[in-house]
């Protein structure tokens, strides 16, 4: 199954490896990527993924992405996820 | 001369003004309140050497990077601050990766600060140039290359922040030589306040976590290495206290309750004890403290508390339903969330008595034959005569779980041990990293022969500074762990562990400066005990021990927790 992540965060060095390796590291493949300024300082990352086997649940996978340093929300297919919301 | 101070003193020096990068680096530390760091010189981060004398921190040289890391790491775990070590470029910080990433799969605040070739020679393959940034990544919380000094007070505030809320873990900072020699206007230096972000779970979620536990008639506590990171095992006693619910502890959270509790079952999972695998498979309710499923604690996944609902605390949401479904998910301070939970205390007297004997039935028996050292009596006996001030730190193999199993802890910082990465060579930087942070606790490296030889050269940094570690060797002269699953698992097809040709340990460590001795024999390990617990500075106790010793129980690779087996 493929799902779409669509990711918001803070531009900085390595910020975009270190979401791609997340994901790759978590056992998900990437299928497509895309990637747009967001206004300000901050970038969306847009990204279909498709789990390497049946363990992997993108729940688990959005909350990975949801702690990493400088990322502002994680949208995961119609769910909007905001570390920042759900930390207030 | 004072324990702890270097033999020969460095010359020191004026803080340099105006401010390099540098002495924005040192001063950063100060501000953090670092006040010792472990490392090792080199081209690349000459500049920040050659700011540290003058300064309020300590720094201890060790004679190999990567014990730098992990003398760090340990100092982390006992203080429960950020522990720091720094390397240069290149083959410095290559070889601290290790060390940084046993701090990231054991959740240990690290700050690792590496040496970089200047900016303009970042990407051309310059000499001790490799792209740390890179390497470090998929084992740090997060990383920064440092490229304007301007940004040292904020990266540095930032990285502690980061490092130690939260889940803690390792952050790098990685300083190109150029920056670190570039003036810095002091009068720009402002450190940023730090943030707290720990999130709590609603009251409606506490509730249903409380009724759940008001339900259980047979619920398990599940200890993790969480309790202790968080500083929570108060917290948790007087949840354990309040509701008297029979608890198990994972590698990682030893000595949370202290072991000797009359509802302690002991460790569970693959080397646990019978009592408390058999409480867990049996148990309807399982209440997991800062654990994560880890496959060594859970065995085959699916056969692991087959009939409990799942109460999840954890600092870390994304740990949480990552391996099994939580009834209740509660994400956050770890002590809030167990101060929280507040249930009436539920109907299991028959539960907790039936579990209580148990661990009776089960208990371990050290009344084994032959003349020989057993090793679990050993290690049984050294950790009682130490007491409250006993800190274990572990090589990894059969000697881990030995003293996981039979060594009595009354906290977790008492057990240092390298859970997640399984790192040989953690026991005796560990060792120096636990008696930096408590000089007055009794530090017991517990290694083995094949351990022992990844990192010898720290012998060394024991005798630079005095350090009174006391160095329990158990020598079989095999690849002990692996020999043992060779033997079960593949047929006795014993393939490379023989260690046949170890040197002469003793005569090896008194080369070093070390007092050593040797031993053999049973009758032998009173006045051995005697001897290690006299000494007041280094020693290593050499005991030979039956090269067929296995560890028991154990849960075979890949079945249920069900299924132990005996010697």
């Amino acid at each position: 199954m493929t799902h779409r992540l669509d990711i918001e965060f803070a531009r900085a060095e390595g910020a975009v490896l270190r979401l791609i390796g997340l994901v790759e590291r978590k056992g998900f493949e990437i299928c497509a990527i895309d990637m747009a300024q967001a206004g300000g300082a901050s970038a969306q990352l847009h990204l279909s993924v498709t789990p390497r086997d049946t363990g992997r649940r993108i729940e688990v996978l959005s909350r990975h992405l949801e702690k990493v340093y400088g990322v502002i929300s994680v949208r995961l297919n119609d769910v909007h996820s905001s570390y920042l919301e759900r930390a207030s | 001369m004072t324990a702890f101070a270097p033999r020969t003193d460095a010359a020191a020096t004026v803080a340099p003004v105006p401010m390099t990068g540098a002495a924005a680096v040192v001063r950063a530390l100060e501000d953090a309140g670092t006040d010792t760091i472990f490392g090792y010189p080199g081209g690349a981060i000459m500049p920040v050497y050659d700011a540290l004398p003058g300064s309020k921190i300590r720094h201890v040289l060790v004679r190999h990077e990567q014990a730098a890391a992990l003398a760090a790491d340990a100092y982390a775990r006992v203080t429960g601050r950020a522990g720091v070590c720094l390397a240069t470029s290149g083959p410095g910080a290559t070889n601290l990766v290790t060390g940084i990433a046993n701090a990231f799969m054991d959740s240990v605040p690290l700050i690792a600060i590496t040496g970089q070739t200047p900016t303009p020679l970042m990407g051309t393959d310059a000499f001790q140039e490799i792209d740390t940034f890179g390497i470090t990544m998929p084992i740090t919380k997060h990383s920064f290359v440092v490229r304007d000094p301007a940004d040292i007070p904020r990266i540095f505030a930032e990285a502690f922040e980061l490092a130690t809320s939260g889940r803690p873990g390792p952050v790098l900072i990685d300083l190109p030589k150029d920056v670190t020699q570039a003036v810095f206007p002091a009068d720009q230096y402002a450190a940023p306040a730090g943030r707290n972000r720990a999130p709590m779970p609603t009251s409606a979620m506490i509730e249903h976590a409380m009724s759940l536990i008001e339900q259980a008639e047979r619920p398990v506590l599940y200890i993790g290495g969480g309790v202790g990171i968080a500083g929570a095992e108060a917290a948790l006693r007087s949840f354990q206290a309040r509701t008297a619910i029979p608890a198990v502890a994972t590698l990682k959270g030893l000595g949370a309750i202290p072991t000797d509790h009359p509802d302690f079952l002991g460790m569970l999972g693959m080397h646990g004890t019978r009592a408390a695998n058999n409480a867990v498979h049996g148990s309807d309710l399982l209440i997991c403290a800062g654990a994560r499923f880890d496959d060594r604690a859970t065995g085959k996944l699916d056969t692991f508390a087959p009939g409990a609902k799942i109460i999840h605390i954890d600092a870390d949401a994304s740990e949480i339903s990552k391996l099994r479904n939580a009834d209740a998910p509660l994400a956050g301070d770890m002590s809030a969330i167990l101060d929280a939970l507040k249930p009436a205390a539920p109907s299991i007297e028959a539960w907790r008595e039936t579990c209580r004997a148990n661990a009776v039935k089960w208990a371990m028996d050290y009344d084994a034959p032959g003349k020989g050292v057993f090793a679990p009596a050993l290690l049984k006996a050294i950790s009682e005569r130490a007491g409250d001030s006993f800190i274990a730190t572990c090589d990894v193999g059969q000697h881990q779980m030995w003293v996981a199993q039979h060594c009595r802890f009354s906290r977790p910082q008492a057990h240092l041990t390298s859970a997640g990465l399984g790192t040989m060579g953690y026991g005796i930087p560990a060792g120096i990293g636990a008696l930096f942070a408590e000089p007055d606790s009794t530090v017991v490296t517990v290694t083995g022969d094949g351990s022992i030889m990844m990192n010898i050269q720290e012998l060394a940094t024991l005798i630079r500074y005095r350090v009174p570690l006391k160095i329990v060797l158990l020598d079989n002269a095999q690849l002990g762990m692996v020999r043992q699953w060779q033997e079960l698992f593949f047929e006795e097809n014993f393939s490379e562990i023989d260690l046949y040709d170890n040197p002469d340990f003793a005569e090896l460590a008194r080369a070093f400066g070390l007092e050593a001795f040797t031993i053999d024999h049973r009758a032998e390990v009173d006045g051995a005990i005697d001897r290690l617990f006299a000494a007041k500075g280094p020693i290593l106790m050499h005991v030979r021990i039956d090269p067929k010793e296995n560890v028991w129980p154990l849960v075979p690779p890949g079945a249920s927790n069900a299924d132990m087996m005996e010697a």
